[in-house]
């Protein structure tokens, strides 16, 4: 009975190695599957944090300040800090499109703001920028409902911004 | 005692544990598996993996939590997948302790890929200790046979119209 145990674990494990690398064959998807380099994002490393507040005066005093939202397209047009452009880190795997790339170069400020509630994706998008040659992008700390919370001012598609 | 021994063997209690922890697997697998790419972050909070490991854990995590959910529900090679259910379960309850005892308090990663979702790891690992006593049944104690029907018994009652 115990030898019917392992040998019914050992092919769960066997299908969860099948299943886990066809996955990561995705492009989409793809996560290195080794090596060092690949810690996850760090704040002071990748990334600074920057409060609600400063972040909006700083958008509105600095000309050259690119907001990216990383949240779902969806939620994008649903409500967004005044003037975002909306870039999904996994379109950041097929690369920077040059246009933008160059926007972010010239860039006096890059804020990042994501969903706190639903996945750290800015922070990973962070470090892809980082992984770009970018300088470390901040991140609005708390996201999009710490912004709301703070009652600063939102734009949405319905409202007729680009 | 034997009460409480008998209690655990019984295949009721089986199904109902087993579909429980089941759907809190499948349910716990279903973010990581859409994008497996935040988990990194969870992993690495936890403080105890070597860097080059992380990603490793969380390419096949998500899928061993699946394979485990849907063999607690469905019964295929249901006692393989509490046996699996159990190594996880030891292997997060001891990662959440440790961070307790260390004073951190760590994003679990259990159903939110969220960092920012820190909670009292105390009481997260205080909440696996049920699973993991549902899992440890599960794998060791088998369920008792139910006694066959006898020949001629009324399989149900009918019932008037």
């Amino acid at each position: 009975m115990r030898g019917d145990l392992i040998r019914d674990m050992a092919v769960l494990l066997a299908a969860t190695l099948l299943l886990g690398t066809a996955a990561n064959l995705i492009p989409a998807r793809r996560l290195a599957w080794w090596g060092a380099g690949q810690q996850p994002p760090q704040a002071g490393v990748d990334f600074q944090w920057m409060d609600v507040h400063s972040a909006n005066e700083a958008r509105q005093a600095l000309p050259n300040a690119v907001v990216i939202d990383t949240r779902s397209s969806a939620a994008y047009r649903e409500g967004r800090i005044p003037g975002a452009i909306h870039l999904s880190y996994t379109d950041l795997g097929q690369g920077l499109p040059g246009e933008l790339e160059e926007r972010l170069r010239r860039a006096d400020l890059v804020l990042l703001y994501g969903d706190s509630e639903d996945a750290d994706t800015e922070q990973l998008a962070a470090q892809e920028l980082r992984r770009w040659g970018l300088a470390p992008p901040y991140i609005v700390a708390g996201g999009l409902p710490a912004w709301r919370v703070a009652g600063l001012p939102l734009e949405s598609d319905s409202e007729g911004a680009p | 005692m034997r009460g409480i021994v008998e209690l655990g063997r019984h295949p009721w209690l089986h199904r109902i544990l087993a579909v429980a922890l089941g759907a809190i697997f499948l349910y716990a697998a279903h973010d990581k598996i859409l994008d497996p790419r935040p988990l990194i972050t969870i992993i690495w909070g936890y403080r105890l993996v070597p860097p080059q490991f992380t990603n490793l854990i969380a390419i096949y995590l998500p899928w061993m939590e699946l394979l485990v959910g849907l063999g607690l529900l469905t019964g295929i090679g249901r006692r393989a997948a509490a046996g699996w259910a159990t190594v996880l379960l030891v292997c997060f309850t001891a990662a959440l302790l440790i961070n307790a005892v260390r004073g951190i308090n760590v994003a679990c990663g259990c159903f939110s890929t969220s960092a920012q979702d820190v909670q009292n790891a105390w009481l997260l690992a205080l909440r696996d200790l049920p699973m993991l006593a549902a899992a440890v049944l599960l794998t060791f104690a088998r369920p008792r046979q139910q006694p066959p029907l006898r020949p001629g018994a009324p399989r149900s009652s009918p019932s008037p119209t």
